[in-house]
């Protein structure tokens, strides 16, 4: 062997002692997570990002020497990312499927439509035997109706509350702008959030911060022509107009604002329009809009994340960083509960992580700590953002 | 003031209905000579119109350019679903290009969600942002393009088919194809060129609704294959002049219905309207009324 020969091997021996002391090869064990979310069909950017997201937290936290087992032993996560086409029996199907299998917990899905017949037949109680729902515990990110987490003790979300961020902003509004006295509202009839979000949501807390609410006009999810409904907008002469509507419709009724000349003081968004999405379809038509996001790259750790998703080709929004904290929230629970992620101990693993998940009073996340609910939900910290130029600019971080 | 504002919506409707009518042509005019329903027709010409915005990416074109390029593009996909669903098809088999043209519309739809990862995309427009005001009746100037454009295609369509030697033997192989061919008529090129042109005026119509709405999103497909479908069948079966009628008449009472009880109804007001015509009518709008034996 020759001098350059032993030093190379010598390098090898070294670079392999330095990498194992980091923990990188000291990754036995694959803990298992099943990620699921529409790819197909409309709501197909929402499946890209959440899974870019998901597949980067996951990376980020192997090189950084994976996740610690119950035993002492290093484990490496392990992603597998389905597609439920935004489609509650696809939903369902993905998730028997994903409890056939070795996966310890499952992330999605991302549409309500999907989350509430889904959570559906997990099992209601917990050890409840006469129950035989699905024993896996689902970790929501995407799904954001109100309420949903109740159906079942096995389901769990880390989505906004709605009703948190509408009850703040529509404080705020009424602070900043007392002379703003009433909301005029516009709702995409057939989406169940989009729905929830106005009769639940925006509707109550506006009169809770004590503006009249004049009512609202209706649209459904593939309407293309909204002159009658922004008539009947204008006609209402409100000072603020509320939006519940995703991007494709939320961009023709402010275009169809902007050529009838109607012009609210203020316009308020729904929580997913503060998306990309929106910017595209029609960034000079929302400019001003006020949207609540659980989301903005306002931290070093939201720029992070968001920068790792932009490796993994996915955008970082509201509902894609909920995928990414809930990948490191559940490293936290496998590592509390001591999760051994060995063939044997799926159903006890599974077991030990829906506990550790309803024991969590609180949780970090990538605007800073948000707080377990007993029914299962967080309430997470978030922001109001402004399209201003072209891009969501932060107006006003409420205080906590 | 009431009636007023009842007849913006139905004049805003009956606009909007122009686009109906071009794509209800289509569907109609490949009825009328292959006698067979292509499912995928309004699929193909909103994909054409999301084709078109390609030349964007490479250079500052103007929305007429656009709108011509979503035609040419539609014409090759109409090619394209000519040579896959029907060209080498079994005659004996009718429900064969049917199928086939549905499993080519769910292809489109899927194509378009993958090539733009389901966003929506704005779409160029002319005289987005005129309104002409008449006292208290207003006009969007956008889409009386629309309409004139609209217009424009389906005049096109009927002197092509009326003023040509094309359109004579379209014509001919739609009464009479055997006949047709033992006169010399080249039924596969006719059927081809009906594909083509059915596909080019497609492609213009989806770049319309484009351009209406300012935006192409893959949720649009559905609605207008079923508008579509609709249109073809008020319209009367193989009957352009129905589909124009039908088009303009079926977009003036979607905003009817919708005034008068609201979005949550109108598509059951429009569904039951099929219903009296299939029922009443079968033949659609032109065709002398009969029993329903």
């Amino acid at each position: 062997m020759n001098l350059r020969s032993t030093t190379l091997l010598f390098a090898c021996t070294a670079a392999a002692v330095a990498v194992a002391g980091t923990g990188a090869f000291a990754q036995d064990r694959v803990v298992k997570i099943a990620g699921f979310n529409g790819k197909t069909g409309v709501g197909r950017s929402f499946g890209l990002n959440a899974e870019a997201a998901m597949f980067a937290a996951a990376d980020t936290i192997n090189r950084s020497g994976g996740v610690k087992l119950g035993d002492g032993a290093r484990g490496r996560i392990e992603v597998t990312f389905y597609d439920d086409r935004c489609n509650a029996e696809e939903g369902i199907s993905v998730i028997r499927r994903v409890a056939s299998g070795d996966a310890v917990v499952a992330i999605g899905p991302g549409c309500s439509n999907v989350a509430e017949p889904l959570y559906g037949i997990l099992q209601k109680k917990v050890g409840d035997a006469s129950d035989s729902g699905l024993q896996m515990p689902v970790f929501t990110d995407g799904a954001i109706k109100v309420g949903l987490a109740r159906i079942s003790e096995w389901a769990f979300r880390n989505v906004p509350n709605e009703q948190e961020m509408y009850k703040a902003l529509f404080a705020w509004l009424r602070a900043e702008h007392p002379d703003l006295q009433t909301v005029y509202g516009g709702v995409e009839e057939d989406f169940a959030h989009s729905r929830s979000t106005w009769y639940a949501v925006m509707k109550e807390r506006a009169k809770e911060a004590g503006f009249e609410v004049k009512g609202e006009t209706k649209w459904l999810l593939a309407d293309t022509n909204f002159a009658t409904q922004v008539r009947e907008l204008k006609a209402a002469k409100a000072d603020i107009v509320a939006l519940a509507a995703h991007p494709f419709t939320a961009c023709g009724v402010l275009k169809e604002m902007r050529r009838q000349s109607v012009k609210p003081k203020v316009i308020v968004g729904l929580t997913s329009a503060s998306s990309l999405e929106t910017l595209r379809g029609c960034a000079a038509q929302a400019e001003g809009t006020y949207i609540p996001t659980s989301y903005a790259p306002v931290t070093k750790e939201a720029s992070a994340a968001a920068e790792a998703t932009a490796r993994f080709n996915g955008n970082a929004d509201l509902h894609s960083m909920g995928a990414w904290e809930n990948v490191y929230i559940i490293k936290q629970v496998i590592e509390s509960e001591g999760v051994l992620a060995k063939p044997d101990t799926v159903a006890a693993d599974r077991r030990k992580i829906r506990d550790g998940l309803a024991k969590l009073k609180e949780t970090d996340g990538l605007l800073g700590k948000s707080v377990r609910t007993p029914d299962r939900e967080a309430i997470k910290p978030f922001v109001f953002v402004q399209a201003s130029a072209g891009h969501w600019k932060v107006a006003h971080t409420p205080a906590r | 003031m009431w009636a007023l504002e009842l007849l913006q919506a139905v004049f805003d409707g009956l606009l909007f209905g122009a686009t109906y009518a071009v794509i209800g042509i289509g569907f109609t005019l490949i009825f009328g000579v292959m006698h067979k329903i292509n499912m995928a027709y309004a699929a193909a010409s909103l994909a054409g119109a999301y084709a078109a915005l390609l030349i964007l990416q490479f250079v500052q074109a103007p929305a007429l350019v656009v709108f011509l390029l979503a035609g040419v593009a539609g014409g090759a996909l109409g090619l394209v679903i000519y040579l896959c669903c029907f060209r080498f098809m079994p005659l004996a088999a009718p429900l064969a290009p049917l199928m086939a043209t549905i499993g080519m519309l769910m292809l489109i739809d899927e194509a378009i969600v993958h090539a733009t990862e389901g966003m929506p995309l704005p779409y160029p427009a002319l005289f987005d942002d005129v309104m002409l005001q008449l006292g208290e009746f207003t006009l969007r100037g956008d889409l009386l393009l629309v309409f004139g454009v609209s217009i424009a295609c389906m005049g096109l369509m009927l002197a092509l088919l009326y003023r040509t030697r094309l359109g004579l033997a379209t014509r001919a192989v739609a009464q009479q194809p055997v006949a047709a061919q033992l006169c010399g008529v080249r039924l596969t090129r006719v059927n081809a060129l009906t594909f083509v042109l059915t596909g080019l005026f497609g492609g213009i119509a989806g770049a319309m609704i484009g351009a209406s709405v300012g935006t192409l999103s893959p949720l649009l497909i559905l609605p207008v294959t079923i508008k579509g479908l609709i249109i073809t069948v008020i319209g009367g079966l193989g009957s352009i002049p129905g589909a124009i009628v039908a088009g303009l008449l079926v977009g003036a009472c979607e905003n009817l219905f919708q005034f008068l009880r609201g979005v949550t109804e109108r598509d059951i007001y429009v569904m039951l309207l099929l219903f009296v015509f299939l029922v009443f009518r079968p033949g659609g709008i032109f065709t002398p009324g009969r029993g329903r034996d």
